[in-house]
């Protein structure tokens, strides 16, 4: 619509993240460049898994509209590459856990962010036409920090040598469900056929939920033993 | 305060998590609520007339348009892009718009013109001449209505209606519910066409005998007119005039191919162009044929013009003279042919002959005849219209399904006898007057009318449009060299210091409907946007008490 326009798209989305960096003390680490390196790692990765499906999943040829459920299932698998990557980024940062995973989750989301929403956001909301799919899309930014930093952190709970059995088990499904999130999404809202603002609604939820877990076993595992 | 308002948060989050992060989303979502998004419609829109005539302008001056969307009944006009629908349109709204300066006006038609009711066709038909009588400054367009154009019209409508009655809550809430239109067309400012050609065919049939024999010519214009170029299709006027022209071709090469029925009259067979702009093209077919040649057939010995214009619908038919024929001319002879004709084998057409005077004041001429009348030949019109002035001759809801084959085909063939008549003396060597010449192998054939019909509507064939290369004129020439001799195309250039005639471009434009919010929806937008910004400030800022809580709570079970 206008500059005005882009300008609440850009601050909805760019600014929690910048909240997060300054208030939950990463700043204070001096975690600027750890962070750039995460990012850097996550374009390595993107790339990785970019050639990887363009080399050994060919463009699926289907009647249009139709759902590809298993294609669209090897694709997500294909996001395990994501986890390697963020533990990658984890194992080179030394330092106490809740900073190790701060730092891959603020790299790896912001890079994501510049990389995805970016262009889109500058093209899209200065145009003269309104949609309130930009906006949505400022939400989602906010939704997939949470959703990075819950991910970071069960992957550094999975990739701990002390890990007690008891907590294998849920740890290594919520790293699953989290993996699989946005391949279940899909699924969900092709067979309901919800609007978008629902769509995002449920994504809000589901990934609150999943965050929340994860929080009650890392303070468990945290503070427990 | 800052703590204050954090020891609240707090409280809040002590008491529920799920709930304060349902909060935060909701809080955003309901402000805006759940639309459909859409992307921008874009539809071809068909600009009014814009041309000059005689150093006079008319129709409307320009062509770009990028303003928002209303309709008539919103409150504040100026600037704004007037939507109309042709079932709701009205001459008083349409002066309503424009004295409120509209930025423009856009008036959308049925798809289905042949179901519009007949009051309202008749309505529009009226007001076509009046709103190209006066020059309008803003772009006025066409466009035809579709699924999606409806809907933006129907959703103009309710926030135009909705206007200047609501509370100022109502209104901030209709903000972000309602959509606006911003109506932007593609092309450039519309600009004068120079050096445009307007083409008209000639062909003959001579006749059989001496050098200077006696010559008919038969004349009619193609070219239709309406209050957009683009969707004139005039099918009765002047469709009708050049479909019987081109069967009486037709019928009359047939009859000149053998030795014992070939008359001693010459024919002259004309389909002019820019008839509807003054008879340009017989104008300039005049002055060639007078005035710079040494011989032609209309120099010597002419019997009559005979003008076709609008034949293709109703009972009547009435031949337009600007002087009444005298006694013993051809002329006159031809008349009372055609009244016997019509007395005798068709007794439900009501006949009558209209004298008008050529009035030289006017700014254009009423009928064709009046062109060749000024040159002083002998010349009339045929039409099923008692007055010029009808608005049934320049209006674009003259269709194909204005014109029935059945009285096309009839008004054929009472011009067929009558000129056969005349041409061969039938009435002097005591032929009966119910004798029918053109039956069986001669008749009329409805077919062939059908499909010349048919391919002359089959395109808007606006003066403006049907440029010297076009496949109109070289399937016209095409056609008419199949039956006639020496046909040729005759040019006509508006002179380039002083132009009797001027078109323009960008007749035919494609619009965008951009979806848009008023700005204090933006401001609006922001406000929410800071509110979350903060809320989610607070959030971060004390995410060591979600902390806490959650540490509790795992750890009571285990304390038990």
């Amino acid at each position: 619509m206008t500059l005005f326009h882009f300008g609440n798209c850009f601050a909805l989305a760019y600014f929690p993240y910048f909240i997060t960096y300054k208030c939950s003390g990463l700043s204070e680490y001096n975690a600027f460049w750890r962070c750039v390196q995460a990012g850097a790692t996550y374009l390595c990765v993107q790339l990785c898994k970019m050639l990887f499906l363009a080399t050994f999943f060919p463009t699926w040829e289907g009647a249009v509209g139709a759902y590809d459920f298993i294609g669209e299932f090897m694709k997500a698998t294909v996001d395990l590459a994501d986890l390697l990557g963020l533990h990658l980024v984890m194992s080179r940062n030394a330092g106490k856990g809740e900073y190790k995973i701060m730092v891959a989750a603020m790299g790896w989301a912001t890079a994501e962010l510049v990389m995805s929403r970016c262009l889109p956001l500058w093209v899209g909301a200065r145009g003269i036409e309104f949609d309130w799919k930009y906006i949505q899309m400022s939400i989602d930014s906010n939704i997939s920090l949470v959703h990075y930093m819950a991910v970071a952190a069960l992957v550094w709970m999975w990739t701990r040598y002390d890990l007690p059995t008891h907590y294998r088990l849920p740890v290594t499904v919520l790293l699953g469900l989290s993996m699989y999130k946005a391949f279940l999404m899909d699924c969900f809202v092709h067979i309901f056929i919800m609007g978008s603002w629902t769509a995002l609604l449920l994504k809000a939820v589901i990934t609150g939920v999943l965050s929340l877990s994860c929080l009650t076993l890392f303070v468990s595992l945290v503070h427990g033993n | 305060m800052l703590e204050e308002a954090g020891e609240v948060f707090d409280n809040m989050l002590k008491a529920s998590f799920p709930l304060t992060f349902i909060v935060f989303l909701p809080a955003v979502l309901l402000l805006v609520s759940p639309l459909q998004a859409e992307a921008a419609h874009e539809f071809t829109v068909y600009r009014m007339q814009h041309y000059d005539l005689q150093g006079q302008s008319y129709g409307t001056r320009n062509s770009v348009l990028n303003t928002e969307a209303r309709t008539v009944q919103a409150d504040v006009l100026s600037r704004r892009c007037v939507l109309m629908r042709l079932a709701d349109f009205s001459f008083e709204q349409y002066q309503k718009a424009l004295r409120q300066s509209a930025g423009a006006v856009v008036i959308i038609l049925p798809p289905n013109m042949a179901a519009l009711p007949q009051d309202i066709v008749q309505q529009f038909m009226d007001i076509e001449p009046e709103m190209l009588s006066m020059e309008t400054q803003v772009p006025v367009y066409f466009a035809v209505e579709d699924e999606e154009l409806l809907s933006i019209y129907e959703q103009t409508l309710a926030a135009s209606a909705s206007q200047g009655t609501s509370s100022a809550a109502e209104v901030l809430l209709h903000t972000a519910t309602a959509n606006g239109f911003q109506m932007v067309t593609s092309g450039a400012q519309s600009k004068a066409v120079s050096d445009w050609l307007v083409t008209s065919v000639e062909g003959r049939l001579t006749g059989l005998g001496a050098e200077d024999l006696p010559t008919i010519a038969i004349v009619a214009h193609y070219d239709s007119f309406g209050v957009a170029p683009w969707l004139s299709y005039g099918a009765d006027s002047n469709g009708s005039g050049v479909t019987i022209l081109l069967e009486l071709a037709r019928l009359f090469s047939r009859l000149y191919t053998y030795k014992r029925t070939h008359a001693g009259y010459n024919l002259l067979f004309f389909a002019s162009g820019g008839g509807k702009f003054n008879y340009q093209g017989t104008k300039r077919w005049l002055e060639d044929h007078l005035d710079h040649t040494d011989s032609s057939l209309l120099q010597d010995n002419v019997a009559f013009v005979l003008c076709l214009d609008t034949l293709g619908n109703g009972d009547t038919l009435h031949l337009h003279v600007s002087k009444p024929p005298r006694e013993g001319t051809l002329q006159h002879a031809f008349l009372r042919e055609l009244e016997m004709i019509i007395s005798s084998q068709f007794p439900e057409v009501k006949f009558s002959m209209v004298h008008k005077k050529i009035n030289l004041a006017e700014d254009t001429l009423a009928w064709e005849h009046e062109r060749f009348a000024i040159r002083r030949l002998p010349a009339f019109t045929v039409s099923h219209l008692e007055s010029h002035r009808s608005g049934h001759r320049n209006s674009i809801l003259d269709l194909r399904w204005k014109v029935d084959t059945q009285v096309l085909a009839r008004n054929t063939r009472i011009i067929a006898e009558a000129l056969t008549r005349v041409i061969y003396n039938l009435t002097e060597k005591a032929a009966p007057s119910d004798l029918q010449i053109f039956t069986q192998q001669m008749q009329v054939q409805k077919e062939q009318l059908d499909a010349v019909m048919q391919w002359l509507t089959g395109q808007p064939r606006a003066a403006q449009l049907v440029d010297k290369d076009s496949s109109l004129l070289s399937t016209l020439e095409y056609y008419m060299s199949r039956y006639l001799k020496d046909v040729k195309f005759y040019h006509v250039k508006a002179d380039k210091r002083d132009p009797e005639f001027v078109f323009y471009d960008q007749l035919k434009q494609t619009m965008n409907a951009y979806r848009v919010k008023p700005a204090i929806f933006d401001l609006l937008l922001a406000l929410c946007i800071a509110a979350y910004l903060g809320l989610s400030y607070f959030a971060v800022q004390n995410f060591g008490l979600l902390y806490k809580l959650v540490q509790r709570v795992s750890w009571k079970p285990k304390q038990q």
